[in-house]
Protein backbone atom coordinates (compact mmCIF):
# COMPACT_ATOMS: atom_id res chain seq x y z
CA UNK A 1 0.00 0.00 0.00
CA UNK A 2 1.17 3.60 -0.60
CA UNK A 3 -0.01 6.83 1.04
CA UNK A 4 0.17 10.04 -0.32
CA UNK A 5 -0.39 12.17 2.23
CA UNK A 6 -0.89 16.22 1.33
CA UNK A 7 2.14 16.19 -0.78
CA UNK A 8 3.42 19.10 -2.72
CA UNK A 9 6.77 19.45 -4.53
CA UNK A 10 7.58 22.89 -6.08
CA UNK A 11 10.84 23.07 -8.36
CA UNK A 12 12.59 26.57 -8.68
CA UNK A 13 12.49 27.88 -12.21
CA UNK A 14 14.08 30.32 -14.10
CA UNK A 15 17.26 33.30 -12.62
CA UNK A 16 15.16 34.29 -9.71
CA UNK A 17 14.26 30.46 -8.71
CA UNK A 18 10.61 31.28 -8.31
CA UNK A 19 8.61 28.72 -6.83
CA UNK A 20 6.69 26.67 -9.09
CA UNK A 21 4.43 23.77 -7.53
CA UNK A 22 4.53 20.81 -10.46
CA UNK A 23 1.93 19.03 -7.43
CA UNK A 24 -0.15 20.41 -5.04
CA UNK A 25 -1.70 19.26 -1.47
CA UNK A 26 -1.97 15.73 -3.29
CA UNK A 27 -3.27 13.26 -0.76
CA UNK A 28 -4.12 9.21 -2.41
CA UNK A 29 -4.16 6.13 -1.04
CA UNK A 30 -3.14 3.56 -3.50
CA UNK A 31 -4.57 0.25 -2.32
CA UNK A 32 -3.05 -3.15 -2.08
CA UNK A 33 -4.07 -5.64 -4.96
CA UNK A 34 -5.71 -2.72 -7.38
CA UNK A 35 -5.09 -1.81 -10.52
CA UNK A 36 -4.40 2.37 -10.42
CA UNK A 37 -5.01 4.62 -13.21
CA UNK A 38 -3.37 7.73 -13.01
CA UNK A 39 -4.21 10.24 -15.91
CA UNK A 40 -3.43 13.81 -16.83
CA UNK A 41 -2.79 15.79 -19.75
CA UNK A 42 1.51 15.95 -20.08
CA UNK A 43 2.84 18.33 -17.12
CA UNK A 44 0.62 17.74 -15.16
CA UNK A 45 3.00 16.32 -12.27
CA UNK A 46 2.16 12.22 -12.80
CA UNK A 47 6.03 11.78 -13.59
CA UNK A 48 7.18 14.29 -10.63
CA UNK A 49 4.59 12.43 -8.40
CA UNK A 50 5.35 8.92 -9.21
CA UNK A 51 9.17 9.99 -9.03
CA UNK A 52 8.21 11.14 -5.22
CA UNK A 53 6.87 7.41 -4.67
CA UNK A 54 10.29 5.56 -5.81
CA UNK A 55 12.54 8.07 -3.85
CA UNK A 56 13.90 10.34 -6.88
CA UNK A 57 13.10 13.05 -5.46
CA UNK A 58 11.92 14.52 -2.01
CA UNK A 59 8.28 15.83 -1.42
CA UNK A 60 8.59 19.42 -0.68
CA UNK A 61 6.30 19.26 1.39
CA UNK A 62 3.90 16.48 3.31
CA UNK A 63 4.75 12.68 3.25
CA UNK A 64 4.46 9.20 1.18
CA UNK A 65 4.70 5.88 3.02
CA UNK A 66 5.23 2.73 1.09
CA UNK A 67 4.68 -0.69 2.84
CA UNK A 68 4.93 1.69 5.91
CA UNK A 69 8.49 2.98 5.35
CA UNK A 70 9.08 6.58 4.52
CA UNK A 71 9.74 7.03 0.22
CA UNK A 72 13.10 8.41 1.51
CA UNK A 73 14.40 4.91 3.07
CA UNK A 74 15.99 2.48 0.90
CA UNK A 75 13.41 -0.14 3.02
CA UNK A 76 9.94 1.69 1.10
CA UNK A 77 11.48 -0.12 -2.37
CA UNK A 78 12.20 -3.56 -0.67
CA UNK A 79 9.27 -6.09 -3.62
CA UNK A 80 8.68 -2.19 -5.50
CA UNK A 81 9.34 -2.66 -9.04
CA UNK A 82 9.53 0.42 -11.08
CA UNK A 83 9.20 1.49 -14.62
CA UNK A 84 10.34 5.11 -15.67
CA UNK A 85 9.09 7.29 -18.11
CA UNK A 86 11.53 6.72 -21.34
CA UNK A 87 14.31 4.50 -19.97
CA UNK A 88 17.61 3.97 -20.66
CA UNK A 89 20.66 2.53 -20.19
CA UNK A 90 24.47 3.19 -20.40
CA UNK A 91 26.61 2.78 -23.41
CA UNK A 92 29.20 -0.31 -24.11
CA UNK A 93 27.06 -3.22 -22.20
CA UNK A 94 24.70 -5.54 -23.19
CA UNK A 95 21.21 -6.54 -22.44
CA UNK A 96 22.18 -9.18 -20.22
CA UNK A 97 24.96 -7.43 -18.47
CA UNK A 98 22.59 -4.70 -17.78
CA UNK A 99 19.69 -6.72 -16.34
CA UNK A 100 22.01 -9.06 -14.44
CA UNK A 101 23.09 -6.03 -12.68
CA UNK A 102 19.91 -4.49 -11.43
CA UNK A 103 18.95 -8.07 -10.03
CA UNK A 104 21.96 -8.17 -7.89
CA UNK A 105 20.67 -4.90 -6.33
CA UNK A 106 17.64 -6.39 -5.02
CA UNK A 107 16.75 -7.65 -1.49
CA UNK A 108 16.55 -11.61 -2.93
CA UNK A 109 18.63 -13.95 -4.62
CA UNK A 110 17.32 -13.71 -8.22
CA UNK A 111 18.46 -16.95 -9.83
CA UNK A 112 19.21 -17.21 -14.02
CA UNK A 113 15.99 -18.59 -15.03
CA UNK A 114 14.32 -16.33 -13.44
CA UNK A 115 16.25 -13.68 -15.08
CA UNK A 116 15.60 -14.85 -18.64
CA UNK A 117 11.48 -15.65 -17.51
CA UNK A 118 11.52 -12.30 -16.89
CA UNK A 119 12.95 -11.02 -20.40
CA UNK A 120 10.84 -14.03 -22.48
CA UNK A 121 7.72 -12.35 -20.64
CA UNK A 122 9.10 -8.94 -21.64
CA UNK A 123 9.66 -9.82 -25.25
CA UNK A 124 13.26 -8.99 -25.25
CA UNK A 125 14.96 -12.40 -24.42
CA UNK A 126 15.86 -12.97 -28.29
CA UNK A 127 18.18 -9.37 -28.07
CA UNK A 128 19.80 -9.99 -24.74
CA UNK A 129 23.11 -10.19 -26.25
CA UNK A 130 22.97 -7.04 -27.87
CA UNK A 131 24.42 -3.50 -26.59
CA UNK A 132 21.24 -1.61 -25.33
CA UNK A 133 22.46 1.25 -26.97
CA UNK A 134 21.70 -0.62 -30.50
CA UNK A 135 17.68 -1.16 -29.07
CA UNK A 136 15.12 0.45 -30.33
CA UNK A 137 12.71 2.59 -27.86
CA UNK A 138 10.47 -0.20 -27.76
CA UNK A 139 13.08 -2.50 -26.81
CA UNK A 140 14.59 -0.65 -24.46
CA UNK A 141 11.09 -0.06 -22.58
CA UNK A 142 11.30 -4.03 -22.52
CA UNK A 143 14.42 -4.08 -21.02
CA UNK A 144 12.75 -1.91 -18.40
CA UNK A 145 9.69 -3.90 -18.12
CA UNK A 146 11.58 -7.10 -17.53
CA UNK A 147 13.65 -5.58 -14.97
CA UNK A 148 11.12 -4.00 -13.07
CA UNK A 149 9.40 -7.40 -12.58
CA UNK A 150 12.25 -9.08 -11.75
CA UNK A 151 12.53 -10.61 -8.14
CA UNK A 152 8.68 -11.13 -8.29
CA UNK A 153 7.44 -7.35 -6.56
CA UNK A 154 4.38 -6.80 -5.16
CA UNK A 155 3.87 -3.37 -6.11
CA UNK A 156 4.21 -2.01 -9.79
CA UNK A 157 5.29 1.54 -10.51
CA UNK A 158 4.97 1.88 -14.38
CA UNK A 159 5.17 5.59 -15.64
CA UNK A 160 3.95 5.89 -19.20
CA UNK A 161 3.98 2.13 -20.13
CA UNK A 162 2.88 2.04 -23.63
CA UNK A 163 4.18 5.29 -24.70
CA UNK A 164 6.66 4.76 -27.17
CA UNK A 165 5.21 1.71 -28.32
CA UNK A 166 3.66 0.21 -31.66
CA UNK A 167 -0.06 -0.96 -31.38
CA UNK A 168 1.20 -4.71 -30.94
CA UNK A 169 3.44 -3.84 -28.45
CA UNK A 170 0.67 -1.95 -26.84
CA UNK A 171 -1.74 -5.12 -26.89
CA UNK A 172 1.75 -7.22 -25.32
CA UNK A 173 2.20 -5.06 -22.54
CA UNK A 174 -1.84 -4.78 -21.88
CA UNK A 175 -1.68 -8.63 -21.20
CA UNK A 176 1.55 -8.25 -19.22
CA UNK A 177 -0.21 -5.45 -16.48
CA UNK A 178 -3.45 -7.86 -16.98
CA UNK A 179 -1.20 -11.15 -15.88
CA UNK A 180 0.33 -8.91 -12.98
CA UNK A 181 -3.17 -7.79 -11.87
CA UNK A 182 -4.44 -12.16 -11.79
CA UNK A 183 -1.50 -12.32 -9.75
CA UNK A 184 -2.61 -9.54 -7.73
CA UNK A 185 0.06 -7.19 -7.39
CA UNK A 186 -0.80 -3.62 -6.67
CA UNK A 187 -0.15 -1.32 -9.93
CA UNK A 188 -0.15 1.90 -10.43
CA UNK A 189 0.60 3.58 -14.10
CA UNK A 190 0.08 6.93 -15.23
CA UNK A 191 -0.89 7.52 -18.78
CA UNK A 192 -1.85 10.49 -20.88
CA UNK A 193 -3.91 8.85 -22.67
CA UNK A 194 -7.15 8.44 -22.27
CA UNK A 195 -7.92 5.79 -24.27
CA UNK A 196 -5.95 2.88 -22.14
CA UNK A 197 -7.80 3.70 -18.58
CA UNK A 198 -11.36 1.35 -19.31
CA UNK A 199 -9.33 -1.94 -19.77
CA UNK A 200 -6.71 -1.78 -16.94
CA UNK A 201 -7.97 0.15 -14.32
CA UNK A 202 -9.97 -0.54 -11.30
CA UNK A 203 -9.87 2.73 -9.79
CA UNK A 204 -8.75 5.97 -11.92
CA UNK A 205 -7.02 9.17 -10.33
CA UNK A 206 -6.49 12.34 -12.36
CA UNK A 207 -4.42 14.88 -12.12
CA UNK A 208 -4.34 18.34 -13.58
CA UNK A 209 -2.38 21.03 -13.01
CA UNK A 210 -0.26 19.20 -9.90
CA UNK A 211 -4.12 18.95 -8.40
CA UNK A 212 -6.11 15.77 -7.69
CA UNK A 213 -9.17 16.05 -9.55
CA UNK A 214 -10.94 12.72 -9.41
CA UNK A 215 -10.25 9.76 -7.46
CA UNK A 216 -12.48 6.57 -7.56
CA UNK A 217 -13.37 3.27 -8.92
CA UNK A 218 -13.78 2.74 -12.13
CA UNK A 219 -17.84 1.69 -11.88
CA UNK A 220 -18.84 5.39 -9.63
CA UNK A 221 -16.73 7.46 -12.38
CA UNK A 222 -18.41 5.40 -15.18
CA UNK A 223 -21.94 6.33 -13.56
CA UNK A 224 -21.09 9.90 -13.41
CA UNK A 225 -19.78 9.98 -16.93
CA UNK A 226 -22.67 9.23 -18.26
CA UNK A 227 -24.61 11.75 -16.08
CA UNK A 228 -22.32 14.54 -17.05
CA UNK A 229 -22.75 13.96 -21.20
CA UNK A 230 -20.36 16.46 -22.38
CA UNK A 231 -20.73 17.33 -26.19
CA UNK A 232 -17.12 16.62 -27.51
CA UNK A 233 -16.76 13.88 -30.91
CA UNK A 234 -12.93 13.33 -30.54
CA UNK A 235 -13.17 10.26 -27.93
CA UNK A 236 -15.51 7.08 -28.62
CA UNK A 237 -16.84 6.66 -25.09
CA UNK A 238 -18.62 8.87 -22.33
CA UNK A 239 -15.58 7.74 -20.18
CA UNK A 240 -12.99 9.19 -22.57
CA UNK A 241 -15.45 11.98 -23.18
CA UNK A 242 -15.78 12.91 -19.81
CA UNK A 243 -12.55 12.58 -18.85
CA UNK A 244 -11.02 14.66 -21.65
CA UNK A 245 -13.53 17.22 -20.33
CA UNK A 246 -12.51 17.23 -16.93
CA UNK A 247 -9.33 18.00 -18.35
CA UNK A 248 -10.05 20.85 -20.19
CA UNK A 249 -12.05 22.70 -17.82
CA UNK A 250 -9.33 22.44 -15.12
CA UNK A 251 -7.06 23.35 -17.70
CA UNK A 252 -8.54 26.32 -18.72
CA UNK A 253 -10.56 27.32 -15.14
CA UNK A 254 -7.24 28.81 -12.93
CA UNK B 1 28.26 -3.75 1.06
CA UNK B 2 27.54 -6.46 -1.41
CA UNK B 3 25.32 -3.19 -3.28
CA UNK B 4 28.64 -1.70 -3.11
CA UNK B 5 30.86 -4.44 -4.57
CA UNK B 6 28.22 -5.42 -7.72
CA UNK B 7 28.18 -1.30 -8.65
CA UNK B 8 31.93 -1.15 -8.56
CA UNK B 9 32.19 -4.19 -10.64
CA UNK B 10 29.38 -2.68 -13.19
CA UNK B 11 30.79 0.68 -13.31
CA UNK B 12 34.16 -0.94 -14.01
CA UNK B 13 32.94 -2.92 -16.91
CA UNK B 14 30.96 0.13 -18.23
CA UNK B 15 34.15 2.28 -17.89
CA UNK B 16 36.32 -0.39 -19.59
CA UNK B 17 33.94 -0.37 -22.52
CA UNK B 18 33.15 3.17 -22.95
CA UNK B 19 35.54 4.67 -25.75
CA UNK B 20 36.80 8.09 -24.11
CA UNK B 21 38.86 5.25 -21.55
CA UNK B 22 40.18 3.58 -24.47
CA UNK B 23 41.56 6.47 -26.43
CA UNK B 24 43.51 7.87 -23.11
CA UNK B 25 44.81 4.41 -22.34
CA UNK B 26 45.90 3.44 -26.41
CA UNK B 27 47.00 7.19 -26.53
CA UNK B 28 49.09 6.94 -23.46
CA UNK B 29 50.61 3.86 -24.40
CA UNK B 30 52.04 5.13 -27.93
CA UNK B 31 53.28 7.95 -25.98
CA UNK B 32 55.41 5.23 -23.50
CA UNK B 33 56.50 3.43 -26.71
CA UNK B 34 57.21 6.65 -28.50
CA UNK B 35 59.56 8.01 -25.60
CA UNK B 36 61.99 5.07 -26.85
CA UNK B 37 62.43 6.86 -29.91
CA UNK B 38 62.95 10.40 -28.22
CA UNK B 39 65.60 9.14 -25.77
CA UNK B 40 67.47 7.48 -28.88
CA UNK B 41 67.61 11.19 -30.70
CA UNK B 42 68.65 12.92 -27.09
CA UNK B 43 72.10 12.85 -25.88
CA UNK B 44 70.98 13.03 -21.81
CA UNK B 45 71.11 9.91 -20.58
CA UNK B 46 68.46 8.06 -22.57
CA UNK B 47 66.52 6.15 -19.46
CA UNK B 48 66.04 9.21 -17.80
CA UNK B 49 64.41 11.20 -20.29
CA UNK B 50 62.52 8.05 -20.88
CA UNK B 51 61.48 7.89 -17.34
CA UNK B 52 60.57 11.15 -16.93
CA UNK B 53 58.52 11.30 -20.11
CA UNK B 54 57.08 8.55 -19.57
CA UNK B 55 56.26 9.00 -15.88
CA UNK B 56 54.32 12.42 -17.09
CA UNK B 57 52.41 10.62 -19.97
CA UNK B 58 51.13 8.07 -17.08
CA UNK B 59 50.17 10.91 -14.67
CA UNK B 60 48.69 12.60 -16.84
CA UNK B 61 46.68 10.26 -18.84
CA UNK B 62 44.91 8.75 -15.49
CA UNK B 63 44.41 11.94 -14.43
CA UNK B 64 42.59 12.74 -17.38
CA UNK B 65 40.33 9.54 -17.51
CA UNK B 66 39.86 10.52 -13.59
CA UNK B 67 38.19 14.14 -14.34
CA UNK B 68 36.84 13.07 -17.77
CA UNK B 69 34.85 10.04 -16.70
CA UNK B 70 34.60 11.37 -13.14
CA UNK B 71 32.38 14.46 -14.37
CA UNK B 72 30.22 12.02 -16.14
CA UNK B 73 30.01 8.60 -13.96
CA UNK B 74 27.28 10.01 -12.38
CA UNK B 75 26.54 13.44 -14.08
CA UNK B 76 25.41 11.12 -17.46
CA UNK B 77 24.02 8.58 -15.24
CA UNK B 78 21.39 10.91 -14.14
CA UNK B 79 21.36 12.97 -17.49
CA UNK B 80 20.25 10.01 -19.27
CA UNK B 81 17.93 8.41 -16.47
CA UNK B 82 20.16 5.11 -16.30
CA UNK B 83 20.15 6.41 -12.46
CA UNK B 84 16.01 5.81 -12.10
CA UNK B 85 16.63 2.16 -12.21
CA UNK B 86 19.39 0.95 -9.84
CA UNK B 87 18.72 3.62 -7.23
CA UNK B 88 14.68 2.81 -6.66
CA UNK B 89 16.22 -0.79 -6.18
CA UNK B 90 16.62 -1.18 -1.88
CA UNK B 91 19.68 0.23 -2.75
CA UNK B 92 21.00 2.70 0.02
CA UNK B 93 21.95 6.28 -2.59
CA UNK B 94 25.60 6.24 -0.27
CA UNK B 95 26.36 2.66 -1.54
CA UNK B 96 25.37 3.33 -5.43
CA UNK B 97 27.70 6.57 -4.67
CA UNK B 98 30.76 4.56 -3.30
CA UNK B 99 30.21 1.86 -6.00
CA UNK B 100 30.33 4.29 -8.55
CA UNK B 101 33.60 6.29 -7.42
CA UNK B 102 35.47 2.91 -6.37
CA UNK B 103 34.78 1.35 -10.23
CA UNK B 104 36.42 4.45 -11.26
CA UNK B 105 39.07 3.92 -8.51
CA UNK B 106 39.25 0.37 -10.09
CA UNK B 107 39.60 1.19 -14.05
CA UNK B 108 42.48 3.59 -13.08
CA UNK B 109 44.69 1.08 -11.28
CA UNK B 110 43.56 -1.23 -13.97
CA UNK B 111 44.77 1.48 -16.54
CA UNK B 112 48.04 2.56 -14.20
CA UNK B 113 49.06 -1.44 -14.68
CA UNK B 114 48.51 -1.66 -17.70
CA UNK B 115 50.67 1.53 -18.97
CA UNK B 116 52.99 0.58 -16.38
CA UNK B 117 53.88 -3.31 -18.00
CA UNK B 118 54.40 -1.28 -21.20
CA UNK B 119 56.96 1.14 -19.60
CA UNK B 120 58.50 -1.52 -17.75
CA UNK B 121 58.53 -3.28 -21.26
CA UNK B 122 60.20 -0.56 -22.85
CA UNK B 123 62.93 -0.48 -20.71
CA UNK B 124 63.60 -3.85 -20.47
CA UNK B 125 63.51 -3.78 -24.50
CA UNK B 126 66.06 -0.56 -24.30
CA UNK B 127 67.89 -2.46 -21.27
CA UNK B 128 67.58 0.45 -19.39
CA UNK B 129 67.22 1.49 -15.92
CA UNK B 130 66.19 -1.42 -14.58
CA UNK B 131 68.15 -3.22 -11.94
CA UNK B 132 68.67 -6.76 -11.43
CA UNK B 133 67.04 -8.47 -8.61
CA UNK B 134 70.06 -9.83 -7.06
CA UNK B 135 72.98 -7.93 -8.27
CA UNK B 136 75.81 -9.87 -9.18
CA UNK B 137 74.22 -13.23 -10.46
CA UNK B 138 74.76 -14.44 -13.69
CA UNK B 139 70.77 -14.46 -14.50
CA UNK B 140 68.40 -12.30 -12.78
CA UNK B 141 64.93 -10.54 -13.19
CA UNK B 142 65.13 -6.82 -13.97
CA UNK B 143 63.20 -5.02 -12.19
CA UNK B 144 61.80 -1.14 -12.02
CA UNK B 145 63.93 0.82 -9.27
CA UNK B 146 61.89 1.13 -6.32
CA UNK B 147 60.67 5.26 -6.65
CA UNK B 148 59.45 4.60 -10.42
CA UNK B 149 56.98 1.54 -8.37
CA UNK B 150 56.27 4.09 -5.84
CA UNK B 151 55.23 6.48 -8.49
CA UNK B 152 53.22 4.30 -9.46
CA UNK B 153 51.09 4.13 -6.54
CA UNK B 154 51.20 8.05 -5.99
CA UNK B 155 49.30 8.37 -9.41
CA UNK B 156 46.80 6.27 -8.18
CA UNK B 157 46.27 7.95 -5.74
CA UNK B 158 46.64 11.30 -7.38
CA UNK B 159 44.65 10.23 -9.70
CA UNK B 160 41.07 8.77 -7.61
CA UNK B 161 41.90 11.99 -5.50
CA UNK B 162 41.34 14.05 -8.63
CA UNK B 163 38.51 11.59 -9.99
CA UNK B 164 36.22 12.21 -6.53
CA UNK B 165 36.92 15.97 -6.72
CA UNK B 166 35.64 15.71 -10.22
CA UNK B 167 32.81 13.39 -9.09
CA UNK B 168 32.02 16.11 -6.05
CA UNK B 169 31.85 18.99 -9.06
CA UNK B 170 29.67 17.19 -11.23
CA UNK B 171 27.21 16.89 -8.52
CA UNK B 172 26.50 20.60 -8.19
CA UNK B 173 27.25 21.85 -11.38
CA UNK B 174 27.24 20.87 -15.02
CA UNK B 175 29.48 18.04 -16.91
CA UNK B 176 32.21 20.67 -19.06
CA UNK B 177 32.17 22.86 -15.69
CA UNK B 178 33.06 19.94 -13.50
CA UNK B 179 35.57 18.86 -15.92
CA UNK B 180 36.92 22.82 -16.20
CA UNK B 181 37.11 23.29 -12.28
CA UNK B 182 38.98 19.57 -11.88
CA UNK B 183 41.60 20.69 -14.49
CA UNK B 184 42.17 23.71 -12.90
CA UNK B 185 42.19 22.39 -9.30
CA UNK B 186 44.86 19.60 -10.38
CA UNK B 187 47.31 22.47 -12.30
CA UNK B 188 46.81 25.02 -9.08
CA UNK B 189 47.52 21.81 -6.94
CA UNK B 190 50.63 21.14 -8.76
CA UNK B 191 52.02 24.80 -8.59
CA UNK B 192 51.05 25.76 -5.71
CA UNK B 193 53.95 24.69 -3.60
CA UNK B 194 56.59 26.80 -5.73
CA UNK B 195 53.58 29.52 -6.49
CA UNK B 196 54.47 29.60 -2.45
CA UNK B 197 57.97 29.24 -2.22
CA UNK B 198 58.07 32.13 -4.52
CA UNK B 199 56.17 35.08 -3.08
CA UNK B 200 57.79 34.43 0.14
CA UNK B 201 59.93 37.40 1.74
CA UNK B 202 63.17 37.52 -0.14
CA UNK B 203 66.21 37.28 2.81
CA UNK B 204 69.77 37.88 2.16
CA UNK B 205 72.62 39.01 4.30
CA UNK B 206 73.31 42.73 3.79
CA UNK B 207 76.58 43.97 6.34
CA UNK B 208 77.03 40.68 7.99
CA UNK B 209 72.91 40.42 9.18
CA UNK B 210 69.94 38.92 7.73
CA UNK B 211 67.67 41.05 6.31
CA UNK B 212 64.46 41.33 4.09
CA UNK B 213 65.65 42.30 0.57
CA UNK B 214 62.26 42.32 -0.99
CA UNK B 215 58.89 41.74 -0.50
CA UNK B 216 56.41 40.84 -2.55
CA UNK B 217 53.13 42.38 -3.43
CA UNK B 218 50.86 42.11 0.29
CA UNK B 219 47.95 41.25 -1.57
CA UNK B 220 49.35 38.85 -3.86
CA UNK B 221 51.13 36.82 -1.12
CA UNK B 222 48.02 36.58 0.95
CA UNK B 223 46.01 35.29 -2.30
CA UNK B 224 49.08 32.54 -2.92
CA UNK B 225 49.32 31.37 0.72
CA UNK B 226 45.81 31.53 0.82
CA UNK B 227 45.32 28.76 -2.33
CA UNK B 228 48.04 27.11 -0.88
CA UNK B 229 46.80 26.34 2.35
CA UNK B 230 43.29 25.49 1.02
CA UNK B 231 43.78 23.52 -2.07
CA UNK B 232 45.23 20.08 -2.16
CA UNK B 233 49.14 20.25 -3.14
CA UNK B 234 49.59 17.64 -5.73
CA UNK B 235 52.98 18.02 -5.80
CA UNK B 236 53.45 15.64 -3.14
CA UNK B 237 52.77 12.70 -5.53
CA UNK B 238 55.30 13.87 -8.16
CA UNK B 239 58.60 11.81 -7.25
CA UNK B 240 59.60 11.39 -10.87
CA UNK B 241 62.74 13.19 -10.57
CA UNK B 242 63.67 11.06 -7.51
CA UNK B 243 62.46 8.24 -9.94
CA UNK B 244 64.77 9.53 -12.25
CA UNK B 245 67.84 9.66 -10.18
CA UNK B 246 66.88 6.13 -8.54
CA UNK B 247 66.82 7.90 -5.02
CA UNK B 248 65.32 5.41 -2.64
CA UNK B 249 62.39 7.15 -1.13
CA UNK B 250 61.82 6.83 2.77
CA UNK B 251 58.92 4.69 4.38
CA UNK B 252 57.75 7.29 6.17
CA UNK B 253 57.45 10.09 3.17
CA UNK B 254 55.53 7.38 1.05
CA UNK B 255 53.14 6.75 3.86
CA UNK B 256 53.13 10.52 5.04
CA UNK B 257 51.92 11.14 1.14
CA UNK B 258 49.74 8.25 0.97
CA UNK B 259 47.36 9.56 4.30
CA UNK B 260 47.19 13.21 3.02
CA UNK B 261 45.65 11.61 -0.08
CA UNK B 262 43.68 9.37 1.50
CA UNK B 263 42.16 12.19 3.88
CA UNK B 264 41.31 14.12 1.62
CA UNK B 265 39.21 12.00 -1.03
CA UNK B 266 37.62 10.71 2.68
CA UNK B 267 36.64 14.39 3.32
CA UNK B 268 35.52 15.25 -0.39
CA UNK B 269 33.76 11.31 -0.28
CA UNK B 270 31.63 12.83 3.40
CA UNK B 271 31.05 16.12 1.09
CA UNK B 272 29.51 14.31 -1.96
CA UNK B 273 27.72 11.95 -0.16
CA UNK B 274 25.77 14.61 1.69
CA UNK B 275 25.05 16.39 -1.39
CA UNK B 276 23.96 13.09 -2.71
CA UNK B 277 21.77 12.34 -0.48
CA UNK B 278 19.37 15.37 -0.83
CA UNK B 279 19.47 15.55 -4.44
CA UNK B 280 16.70 15.50 -6.48
CA UNK B 281 17.41 12.92 -9.47
CA UNK B 282 15.09 14.12 -12.40
N1 LIG C 1 13.44 18.78 -12.53
C1 LIG C 1 12.50 19.70 -12.79
N2 LIG C 1 12.81 21.01 -12.71
C2 LIG C 1 11.89 21.96 -12.96
N3 LIG C 1 10.62 21.71 -13.30
C3 LIG C 1 10.25 20.42 -13.41
C4 LIG C 1 11.17 19.35 -13.17
N4 LIG C 1 10.52 18.17 -13.36
C5 LIG C 1 9.25 18.50 -13.69
N5 LIG C 1 9.07 19.83 -13.73
C6 LIG C 1 7.82 20.53 -14.05
O1 LIG C 1 6.79 19.98 -13.28
C7 LIG C 1 5.60 19.87 -14.03
C8 LIG C 1 5.11 18.45 -14.03
O2 LIG C 1 5.95 17.64 -14.80
P1 LIG C 1 5.76 16.07 -14.91
O3 LIG C 1 5.58 15.51 -13.56
O4 LIG C 1 6.88 15.52 -15.72
O5 LIG C 1 4.41 15.96 -15.74
P2 LIG C 1 3.74 14.68 -16.41
O6 LIG C 1 4.53 13.48 -16.09
O7 LIG C 1 2.36 14.63 -15.84
O8 LIG C 1 3.69 14.95 -17.88
C9 LIG C 1 5.93 20.38 -15.43
O9 LIG C 1 5.48 21.72 -15.50
C10 LIG C 1 7.41 20.33 -15.49
O10 LIG C 1 7.91 21.35 -16.31
MG1 LIG D 1 5.46 12.20 -17.34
Amino acid sequence: MIEIDNVTKFFREGFFGIRKNAVENLSLLIEKGKVTGFFGPNGAGKSTTIKMIVGLIRPSSGVIKVNGYDSGDFRSRIGLGYLPENPSFPRGLKGIEIINYYGKLLNVKVAKNEIHEALKISGIFYAKDTYTHKYSKGMTQRLALAISILGNPEILIFDEPLSGLDPVGRKEFKDIIYKLKDKGKTIFFSSHILADSKELCDKISLLVKGKLIKNSSLADIEKEAEENKPVQAEYSTPLEEYLYDLMLRNKTEN
Amino acid sequence: MKNILYTILYSFKEIKNSKIFYFFLIFALILISGSYFVSQISFINEGRIMVDFSIFSITIFNVFIGIFIGSSVIYDDIEKKSIFLSITRPVKRVDYLLGRVFGLAVAVVFSTIIMMIIFYGVLLLMHKFVIPARPGAHFSILLLPQPVIIQAVFIIVESVFISAVSILFSLITSKALASILSILIFFIGNTSSKMNALVRPVRGIINGKLQIIHRPNHVLAAIVHFIYAVLPNFSVFNVSTQAAYKVFLSGRMISNAIVYGISYIVVILIIASLIFLRKDLS
